[in-house]
């Protein structure tokens, strides 16, 4: 997915002026996903959305701390769970099908072999199955189907508890408000309460 | 995992291009120190090392990129994207190997020779990712990309002397812009050679 463009960049105006039309435009394209990401089959959705995460999380590693009000350091880590978690998910998405198309290959060859042992058999004679090619993987290999299937589920679970979490908490309206602040105006509120 | 070098100087109020002179000078830095032992598939925090340095300074060639001369600018940052393409597809494998060991650690002993066939595979794509990692580092070294990085914000040779224009208005007028006045904005700006 292409990063959105930013429009009113000017690099002769101030760091954190420009990093707020940055981060708003991350944080859109972060929000954008939504619900269709909710949706546990959303795979390539969901891979997107771990992208936007990322350059919103990078984004703000770059100017929470010196541009932004103090919440933006709180959603930049907000952000980085998320985008860690989605990560998991995406691992068990790459590496589930790997695992399925090797297992597909090695069923392949162990049915080449009977096919070959059969001849030209009109029926097939049940000791010829035995002892077949691969025949001691298929137990590590569906064990390790069915972690992955079932640990894909979880991370899932766990990413849509999150996100409910973050919309619970308003994150994208005190990322906004976080970003029109500048810490100058926080040290001039801490000064006229004092 | 390394954390991110503060950025000396970097502030809300800077401007847009010199906060790009300076984060992407310590991020370039950051960069190949991380670059020792990443080609030891027995020291695979390395990989992780650098890669997620090489994210950051990809995050930060993007997030400045409206201040930086885009023809200088494009070859650089496709290196950077392939170094990071490259060391994403070393650090895959180096994960997946890990848990995969942990996981046939806790498998019976049918289990087992079907994970420990996975692995081989696995470590098979680990390999052919450590020799396309060592082919892009052998061309980010040829191409000087180090040098590239530093070209992006150094500022621009001095112009040699011409005789001055006669000033546009009266002098003293905030509207005739001095060429050595030194209470002008010196480098606002300058970055972009377009």
């Amino acid at each position: 997915m292409k990063a959105r463009k930013v429009k009113h960049i000017d690099p002769d105006g101030t760091l954190a002026d420009n990093a707020q039309r940055v981060v708003q435009v991350r944080l859109d394209e972060l929000y954008d996903f939504v619900p269709a990401v909710l949706d546990p089959k959303a795979v390539k959705k969901l891979h997107a959305m771990r992208i936007a995460a990322k350059r919103l999380r990078y984004v703000l590693e770059v100017t929470a701390k010196d541009c932004f009000g103090p919440y933006a350091l709180t959603a930049s880590k907000r952000v980085r769970e998320l985008q860690d978690l989605l990560g998991e998910v995406h691992d068990c998405d790459i590496q589930l099908p790997r695992l399925q198309k090797m297992a597909s290959g090695l069923s392949a060859e162990a049915t080449a072999e009977l096919s070959r042992r059969a001849g030209e058999a009109v029926d097939l004679d049940p000791t010829l199955a035995s002892g077949l090619p691969h025949s001691e993987d298929w137990a590590g290999l569906a064990a390790l189907e069915q972690y992955l299937a079932v640990r894909r589920a979880l991370l899932f679970r766990r990413f849509t508890d999150i996100w409910q979490d973050i919309e619970r908490s308003a994150m994208r309206a005190r990322l906004e408000y976080a970003i029109a602040e500048r810490p100058a105006d926080g040290a001039q509120a801490v000064a006229a309460d004092q | 995992m390394a954390k991110a070098r503060p950025i000396p100087g970097l502030s809300a109020e800077l401007s847009y291009s010199e906060a790009a002179v300076r984060t992407i000078e310590v991020r370039s830095a950051e960069l190949f120190e991380h670059a020792a032992g990443v080609l030891d598939v027995g020291k695979i925090e390395a990989v992780h090392a650098m890669r997620v340095a090489t994210r950051r300074l990809r995050a930060v060639l993007e997030f400045y990129e409206p201040c930086l001369d885009r023809e200088q600018l494009r070859p650089v940052l496709g290196q950077v994207c392939d170094l990071a393409d490259a060391l994403g597809q070393r650090r895959d494998p180096d994960v997946e190997i890990l848990a995969l060991t942990q996981f046939a650690a806790g498998a019976t002993d049918s289990e087992r020779p079907g994970i420990e066939r996975f692995i081989e595979r696995t470590r098979e794509q680990q390999q052919q990712a450590n020799t396309e990692l060592e082919a892009i580092l052998a061309q980010i070294e040829q191409d000087g990309l180090r040098e590239r990085l530093a070209g992006l914000i150094e500022p621009p040779a001095a112009e040699p002397e011409t005789v001055a224009e006669p000033a546009a208005g009266p002098i003293g007028d905030p509207a005739a812009v001095q060429p050595d006045d030194p209470e002008q904005p010196a480098r606002g700006g300058w970055l972009r050679r377009r």
